[in-house]
């Protein structure tokens, strides 16, 4: 266990019945390092979904998968809000992106895009599908990650003698 | 009119984002959502109710392709039905800035009240039948959070399912009743219906009895009247609100409007007018052996709905201009009587009518609107109520000899209710005790103006109705023109000579004095004589049939072993296929080779599923399941689908991780002993599950009709500005769909939630749960005024 790290939550002490954290030196540091890849990797399917292979969908589950192996690995959650909480504003997101063309005139979640051109980015494409998808992505990483915190924080009534 | 519906829902949002600063306070911006309701008086004075004037109407298109419009149309009848509204609306707002209690949770009640009140503007001024439908039921989700506000009451659980159940099943019946007129009148707008297609449909009937079942529930008739009882749980001003002037007359509202459709039929009267009055008999019995003031209320609205009902049922122009009459004085006198009501409870801490007695020496402001609206609701002159009960008498005398002498004696319970309710304000005062024998209250004294104005207000105007009749019938009047009784030449006099009506309101008067008389005969009598049909024996007995029925049905069907149920699912899987193969045999047709590249990927996928057979230890079928995923991940890639394969990728990762996640939980891995035969049954069942399933893809990918993807891949670009067609087509041409979808994963979530939680509360539930609940009960006693 690395001495430098104090944790943001201090984990139990006691790491009860059903408890998952590992303690294993080797996975927290590789965790460490691939949980910022992965969701900087996952960003960017999210950002580049609409013209490449991606997507709010699966940039959700990509997140949701590094934000398990972080809990796994430290015992803590790297998400300070409950994940819970966190599906209603993606709801609410891709809602009122589709609300507000239909509330300007046009059709319910019509979506619009242009391209803006400055010398730095050379020419960006905005869309308002973006908003749209990180709507998904949010109710999807809120999804995953509360199934997967409540299936982890559970506890067993019986522990009976597994195979694995 | 768009803005007097949508305002209240604005207001709705803002009221419950500012309650924690404003607090109280916030009743007054609930007040203000119902002012363009309240200017909508000025249309309704203009011309432009007059008959063979058009009525302004509104349109704000919703789904125009399906006739799913919200089209708001100011005849004179919704017109005067929207200004009623905000009124009471905007009174029961300032109200209960009095009334609640400072830690009553105003986020919630306020914004409910406001959805309420919006709906309820919806829902009268909605010429278009689906939104009409959709107002309706909003009404009844919103009263439903209203009654159950105080929700760690049982009593109030119980009151706001049932009223929610019962109206629910109205419900229904509207919207049935709705897409059968639209289909057989050829339009969804109510004023553009097919009158004749209408009444020649075989239609006609069905929607004519779904219309009177909605109407039925929702305004609490016979046999439906039961959950008006018990919403009385709700806050007060909700009664005054909810179940005095406006959502009970919903049903009032369908019958006078649809009476234009209907009318005609010998069925639409023979239904109502009789069950009408059957209501009217019943509430005003009911009513004079209550004890608590507000039950008495509440069964009294019973009974005037009842009235109300059966001469709108007559449908002819007399009955709904008295019916039109008899609704502003209703919605006065009852608001205010609730009010006043409120007040006492407020006041002295109690509502039960052995408990009070004299409260005119302590309480005597309220005392006099309590009298007017008393004598209102009496139907004693000189108030408004006398006037449209004579006007009652008038067209039952119509009608027939047995529903004159049903009204009549209607009518004189109604006036003993009205003395048992007025005579707490007599004798001698004497201070309200509990059941210990404790006075409930240290000191009683007046009421601040915030909660006497209100009433006041209600009961000035039942006054008014009354010594001058003619500013009820140019209000009723306004209606004229919509309802269809301009022509009728009646008009509102406190004397209009010595008529059959005037000897049968003395008659009335002669059998009230002798229920008065003999009171205490009556209450004996009616304590002693328990009714064997009881609704609400019914409606247990029905609830608790479901319940029995739901119970068993699931042990039938889900209590079986996992693998019993995997049988079940397997084998319908495979009829499923066997079904396809023989509806469509094309599947047999030879179809193109497919490249060898997806040999490797295909003995992947069947090593896969074999190893997981074989496997001996759950770890490794789980990640051998996960095998065959990975396997269907390469086939997307080789067919050149990457966002499919990612897709595929990412959820077999997770999936294989919450499976583990699960698995510390479950019981060891073992073969469960089979017979022989079982076995060969099982390797059938399976391979039938894997070849039906196999034969529906290639049936599904036969096209039948010429494939929507060339459209895609050409507009992509063009329309939705993005490169990746998947993710286009998500994002916008399905986007409906996909919105769907992650409402149905927020959900699971949710459900899933619950569910794992419930587990973990079960284990702690004991006095540390238990105990927190019962002060909050005790809390909320305390609270309650």
């Amino acid at each position: 266990m690395s001495p430098r790290r104090v944790p943001k939550k201090a984990p139990k002490a006691e790491p009860g019945p059903g408890d998952l954290l590992i303690n294993d030196p080797i996975l927290k540091t590789i965790s460490r390092a691939a949980f910022a890849l992965v969701i900087l990797f996952a960003l960017l399917l999210l950002w580049r979904g609409h013209n490449a292979p991606g997507g709010g969908f699966i940039a959700g589950l990509m997140t949701v998968g590094a934000l398990i192996l972080h809990r796994i690995a430290n015992g803590d959650s790297a998400l300070r809000a409950d994940p819970t909480k966190v599906i209603p504003w993606g709801l609410a997101l891709s809602l009122t992106t589709g609300l507000v063309p239909y509330l300007l005139g046009g059709p319910f979640l019509k979506s619009d895009y242009g391209y803006i051109t400055t010398a730095l980015t050379g020419e960006f494409e905005w869309a308002t599908a973006l908003l749209f998808d990180l709507g998904v992505f949010l109710v999807v990483v809120g999804v995953g990650l509360s199934l997967a915190y409540d299936l982890i924080e559970v506890q067993p009534t019986e522990r009976v003698e597994g195979d694995g | 009119m768009t803005l007097a519906v949508l305002l209240p829902f604005v207001m709705a949002a803002v009221c419950g984002l500012l309650a924690g600063t404003l607090g109280r306070r916030s009743g007054y911006l609930a007040a203000l959502g119902f002012v363009p309701a309240l200017l909508l008086a000025v249309p309704l004075a203009g011309n432009s109710v007059e008959v063979g004037s058009t009525p302004q109407t509104q349109l704000t298109n919703w789904v125009p392709e399906l006739g799913l419009n919200f089209v708001f149309r100011g005849d004179g009848f919704s017109l005067l039905f929207a200004v009623l509204i905000g009124v009471i609306g905007a009174l029961a707002s300032l109200y209960s800035v009095a009334y609640l209690s400072e830690r009553e949770r105003f986020g919630r009640f306020y914004p409910y009240l406001l959805l309420f009140g919006g709906s309820m503007l919806g829902l009268v001024l909605s010429d278009n039948l689906v939104a009409l439908f959709a107002f309706w039921e909003m009404t009844s989700v919103t009263s439903f959070l209203l009654i159950g506000l105080w929700h760690t009451r049982s009593e109030a659980r119980d009151g706001a399912i049932k009223a929610f159940l019962v109206s629910a099943l109205g419900g229904l019946g509207l919207l049935a009743a709705v897409a059968l007129l639209s289909v057989a009148g050829g339009s969804t707008n109510l004023s553009e219906l097919d009158l004749a297609a209408v009444r020649a449909s075989p239609m006609f009937v069905p929607a004519l009895l779904l219309t009177l079942l909605a109407a039925f529930t929702k305004s609490a008739q016979l046999p439906f009247h039961l959950w008006l009882p018990t919403a009385m749980e709700a806050p007060t001003p909700v009664s005054a609100f909810l179940h005095s002037a406006t959502m009970v007359k919903a049903g009032v509202v369908l019958v006078a409007k649809f009476g234009l459709i209907f009318g005609g039929s010998a069925l639409w009267g023979g239904i109502i007018v009789p069950l009408g009055l059957a209501t009217m008999f019943w509430g005003s019995w009911r009513a004079l052996k209550q004890t608590d003031l507000k039950a008495l209320l509440a069964f009294s609205t019973v009974s005037q709905l009842g009235l109300l009902m059966a001469l709108y049922g007559l449908a002819d122009p007399e009955g709904r201009f008295a019916a039109t009459t008899h609704l502003l004085n209703h919605a006065a006198f009852k608001a205010a009587l609730f009010f006043v009501v409120g007040i006492i409870d407020h006041e002295t801490g109690t509502r039960e009518t052995f408990r009070l007695s004299g409260l005119r020496r302590k309480l005597p402001l309220t005392f006099v609107v309590a009298l007017l609206a008393t004598l209102s609701m009496a139907g004693l002159p000189p108030l408004g109520g006398f006037i449209s009960k004579e006007l009652f008498y008038e067209a039952m005398l119509h009608a027939g000899p047995g529903f004159i002498a049903v009204a009549v004696i209607g009518s004189a319970l109604t006036l003993a209710y009205c003395a048992r309710l007025i005579r707490i304000f007599f004798g001698g005062f004497e201070v309200p005790l509990d059941d210990g024998g404790q006075p409930l209250k240290p000191a009683i004294h007046e009421a601040g103006p915030g909660l006497l104005l209100p009433p006041a207000l209600l009961a000035g105007a039942a006054l008014l109705f009354g010594v001058w009749p003619a500013s009820a019938e140019w209000l009723a009047r306004r209606a004229g023109a919509a309802l269809a009784f301009a022509e009728y030449d009646g008009h509102l006099l406190l004397w209009h000579g010595v008529t059959p009506a005037l000897l049968l309101t003395v008659l009335t008067w002669g059998l009230a004095a002798l229920l008065v008389w003999q009171a205490a005969r009556v209450y004996f009598f009616q304590v002693h004589l328990e009714s064997p049909l009881s609704s609400n024996r019914g409606y247990r007995a029905l609830l608790g049939g479901l319940d029995t029925f739901s119970s068993r049905l699931i042990a039938g069907t889900q209590g079986l072993a996992l693998p019993d149920q995997l049988r079940i699912t397997l084998a319908a899987a495979g009829l499923m296929g066997g079904y396809a193969v023989w509806r469509a045999p094309q599947v047999f047709q030879p179809f193109e080779a497919l490249p060898l590249s997806t040999l490797p990927i295909a003995v992947l996928l069947v090593a896969g599923a074999l190893g997981v057979l074989l496997s001996r230890n759950r770890l490794t079928a789980v990640v051998l399941t996960g095998l065959t995923g990975f396997g269907s991940a390469v086939a997307f890639l080789s067919m050149r689908a990457p966002d499919l394969a990612l897709t595929q990728l990412l959820i077999e990762a997770v999936t294989v991780i919450l499976f583990l996640l699960v698995f510390r939980y479950l019981p060891g891995f073992r073969s469960l002993p089979r017979g022989r035969v079982r076995q060969v049954i099982d390797v059938g069942l399976a391979g039938a599950a894997g070849i039906g399933t196999t034969l529906l893809i290639l049936a599904s990918i036969r096209f039948l009709s010429p494939p929507i993807s060339p459209y895609y891949l050409e507009n992509a670009y063009k329309a939705g500005g993005g490169k990746n067609v998947v993710n286009v087509i998500l994002v916008d041409f399905r986007g409906f769909d996909t919105l769907g979808e992650i409402m149905v994963v927020a959900m699971v979530a949710l459900a899933v939630g619950s569910l794992v939680r419930l587990g973990r509360r079960g284990e702690a539930r004991s006095e540390r749960d238990t105990a927190p609940a019962t002060q909050d009960l005790l809390d909320l006693q305390k609270r309650r005024p």
